[in-house]
Order: structure tokens, then sequence, then C-alpha cells
């Protein structure tokens, strides 16, 4: 009960301390590009000052660093490879996620931010990665995130906290293998695992575990966006998205435990729906189940 | 953000006090219980405004190197879902300062539509942006020419590329304007 007075108290600290004119507006989420650590550190300095100096309202927001596809570097090191070609070390990742807390930090102007180490699911088994592999890089990458967390513990950067984020698209890999990444960040227990990913070919009507691409069914997106430590951020770039996503949740309110709720949306600009209107599409259909965050490629 | 999450702790922590109490946490098949996400839920509720250290945090010693020009192959991730475009290859460069990314291929809900995807960034300025351009009904694009090399890095941001149509016809992306027309120098495509 101790615990449930103090969630309580913190419930209503925490209520309102965003506005509603700030909730939906757009930030700034970047795929990460680089031909060296020493790139990539300097890129996320400027994204994460960039970020603080934007920042709309007085609440939290999400920080996406994507840095591109995970993968087993070599026997024992993991990482991922940019969208340049680049491998990255977990080490180098963690160096640049330190660099954006710091230029957030130098930059801040209100409110407070959560830095998100992001990734996808791509051609992991393609690149020769197994199940255990994949389950490793989900734990790593938490591991990286509560890295990250000491790091600003040990700043002072109170305004600040750290969690991991993947771009989970059933186009780019078999559920089985994917699922793992979740279970390891589960395994490791830091990091809520924000899914920024699809539910591509999914129904778009029902609540029915009906078959998406790949193999995937609406149950698996269900449970790299929702079980353990998942929380769904999903793209939403047209109608048909956030249809989709609605089948997601009603599947899972039918069939397993909990509310199902969205943190909020990942969008894009120069396709589609505009951000505003990609978390409205999505909230129109899961009224009071979508939280305000925004994260946009292109804003 | 978060305006209901407020809500969605104490939800979160009161199903954890339950089915603590009550032995575990399992539901149907393997799916765990949205409770284990309390804690974390808990964390970010607690994160403060401001920071404690008013010290600033030394800024990064030297700026980004120039990327030169290169393809893309079909085993470099793609940031762009497959929603949106089914990518058949990209290509690459930046002088330090402004990155250009460019994929090709067909739209990701009709594949008969040729679609390029360009990506933007500008670090100075803090600016990135996306932005499909449509070709018609050519099916899936593909880039077959592109400026390669150092020598590239700076020019090659206003150069143009060549792309391919699913039927062997050639097109031509202008990065400067962002219009894609046919060979040699035909009207912009509708």
């Amino acid at each position: 009960m101790r615990l449930l007075a103090c969630t309580l108290t913190l419930a209503t600290g925490l209520a309102w301390s965003a506005t509603v004119a700030s909730a939906t507006q757009p930030v700034t989420a970047w795929y990460m590009y680089g031909s060296s650590g020493s790139d990539l550190k300097s890129y996320a300095y400027a994204h994460g000052c960039d970020f603080a100096q934007a920042e709309p309202g007085t609440g939290m927001r999400v920080l996406l660093l994507d840095f591109g596809a995970a993968r087993k570097l070599d026997s024992s090191t993991w990482g991922a490879v940019d969208f340049s070609n680049t491998r990255f070390s977990n080490a180098d990742i963690l160096s640049a996620l330190e660099r954006a807390a710091d230029g957030y930090h130098n930059c801040h102007v209100r409110g407070s931010v959560d830095i998100a180490y992001g990734n996808s699911n791509y051609h992991l088994s393609g690149s020769g990665m197994s199940s255990t592999d994949a389950w490793w890089a989900g734990f790593h990458q938490s591991e990286r995130s509560e890295d990250l967390a000491d790091y600003q513990s040990s700043k002072g950067y109170t305004s600040q906290t750290s969690d991991a984020a993947s771009d989970m698209e059933p186009s780019w890999e078999s559920p089985s293998v994917t699922k793992q990444l979740v279970s390891g960040d589960q395994a490791q227990g830091w990091a809520l695992y924000y899914d920024f990913g699809s539910a591509d070919g999914c129904p778009q009507s029902g609540n029915a575990d009906g078959a998406c691409n790949n193999g995937w069914h609406v149950s698996d997106v269900g449970y790299v966006s929702y079980a353990a430590l998942a929380l769904p951020l999903p793209e939403i770039y047209y109608t048909a998205n956030a249809n989709q996503w609605t089948v997601v949740r009603k599947w899972w309110n039918a069939n397993a435990q909990g509310t199902y709720f969205f943190l909020g949306v990942t969008a894009s600009t120069g396709v589609g729906l505009t951000p505003t209107a990609s978390w409205a599409a999505l909230n129109s259909l899961n009224n009071g189940l979508v939280e305000s965050e925004l994260a946009c490629f292109g804003c | 953000m978060f305006r209901l999450l407020s809500v969605r702790v104490a939800a979160a922590t009161l199903v954890g006090v339950a089915a603590g109490a009550g032995g575990g946490f399992a539901l149907a098949g393997s799916i765990s219980s949205p409770a284990q996400k309390a804690a974390a839920l808990n964390r970010l509720a607690a994160v403060a405004t401001t920071d404690s250290s008013t010290t600033p945090a030394p800024a990064p010693a030297s700026a980004p190197q120039p990327i030169p020009a290169q393809m893309l192959g079909a085993d470099v991730p793609v940031p762009i879902a497959p929603s949106i475009l089914r990518e058949r290859n990209g290509w690459l460069v930046s002088d330090g300062k402004t990155l250009l990314a460019v994929y090709a291929g067909a739209a990701g809900n009709d594949p008969s539509v040729g679609r390029v995807v360009i990506v933007s960034q500008n670090v100075a300025a803090g600016k990135q942006t996306v932005r499909a351009i449509d070709a018609g009904s050519t099916g899936e694009l593909t880039i077959t020419a592109a400026p390669l090399g150092r020598a590239a890095e700076a020019s090659a941001q206003t150069g143009s590329l060549r792309l391919r149509t699913a039927g062997g016809h050639f097109l031509t992306l202008d990065l400067g304007t962002g219009r894609i027309s046919r060979e040699p120098h035909g009207a912009p495509l509708p």
C-alpha cells in the first residue's frame, strides 16, 4: 500500500505537468549516420542540443535516436550498423548517447527528456544473427540505456532519463527472432522498449489474430509492442496504419491482461498524413488510450 | 507528454500489487503483464524539469567528417518504413554539415508506383527532412548511376541521379529541385 500511495502522490504531481497546448506538438527523431564514432558523438551532441532548444511545453518528451539495425559485431560485441553502413559497437553508441545527454543539458530550456537508444529488426537473421543473438541484442540495448541513466545521474542531469526503442517492422524479420529483442530487454530489466515500428499487412478491422506480413500475426505485433517493458509508439503514416494498430489494441484487450495504451505515435513528413493528423487518426479510434508523444522523423 | 501517464502508472501499479498478492503476473500464453512496466513508468514520473547541476558539459572536440558519395546496397539498413517504400537501393553523401540520402523503389502501398524518398539532414540548423517523390506508374525504381567518391562530397548534393524503371526506361532525379524527369531532359512526369 505504501507503493500505491507513493505512486498516487507521484501521479498527482505529474498529471498536469504538461499543458494540453503542447501535447501533440511534434519533436524531432533522428536517423543516425556517421563514418566514425567521433562523428556519431558530434551528431548526437547537436541533436540533444537542438532537441532541448525546440522542446515544446514543460512535460517529458522522447528524444529518439535511431542507430540502425541491431547487429552482433563479433563473438562478444553487440551494436548496430547505421544508415551509412558503418558498424558501431554499443560502446560507441553509449558514448554518442552520453553526448546527446550533454547537448540536452547545455541547451536545456524547459521540460524533461527520455533519451531512447533506438535500433531496428532489419534483416537480423540475414546478417547471421540467431534468436539467442537477438535476445542478447535486446539485453545489451537495455544495459546501455541503464548505463546512460547512470551517466545522467552522475552528471546531475536530473531532467533526463533513458530508455530503449526499436523500429520493429514485420517485413524486415520473422516474429520469432524479433520478439527476442523485447525478451532480452525484459531480462535486463531497465529500459522501457518503445516500438516505433509498424503492423504491416495486419487486418484493418476486427480484433482477431489475423495474419500480417512475413508470417506475423496480430498477436506478434501485440507482443513486441506491449509485452513486458514494451510500449507502442507506432508509425502512423496513413489512416490504414491507425486501423491496423487499433486491431492490435483490441486483440490485446480481448486476449491478454491489462489495458493496452499507446505512448503516442511516430510520424513523418513528406508522405501521407501530417504528424498532427497521424496522432489524431490513432486517437480518433482509441480515444483516451493514446498518450501525447509525437515523435517525428522529418520535423 | 504523458498527460494520462499518471493514470497508467497508478493502474499498472495497482495491477502489480494485486497480481503480486495473488502470486504472479502470468497472462494468457507467454505474454507478460503490463504491471512489469510499473517501475519504469514510475521512474519517468519522477524525472525533474531542472538539472541539479548547472555546470556546462564540454562540447565534442571535433566536427563530423564528410562521407564520400556511395551507393547503399540491399544489406544496408533503410530508415524508411516498408509501408512507405519498398526499397531497391540507395545513395548517400555528406559534406560533414549537410547529409543527403536517397532511397529508390516503389510505393509501399502500390508497387506499380515508382518512388524515391530523400532524407536530408542539416546539422548546423538542426533540421531533418523526409520527402517522398513519386514517378507515376513506372514500377519500382533503381538508382543506376550517381556521383561517387570524395570528389563528390559537396557537389553531389545538387547533382542528379539516374534511375531505371521496372520496364527498363531511364529517368533523372534532379537533387537540387527534387524533380524526376524522363531522359533526355524531357518534361517532368505527372
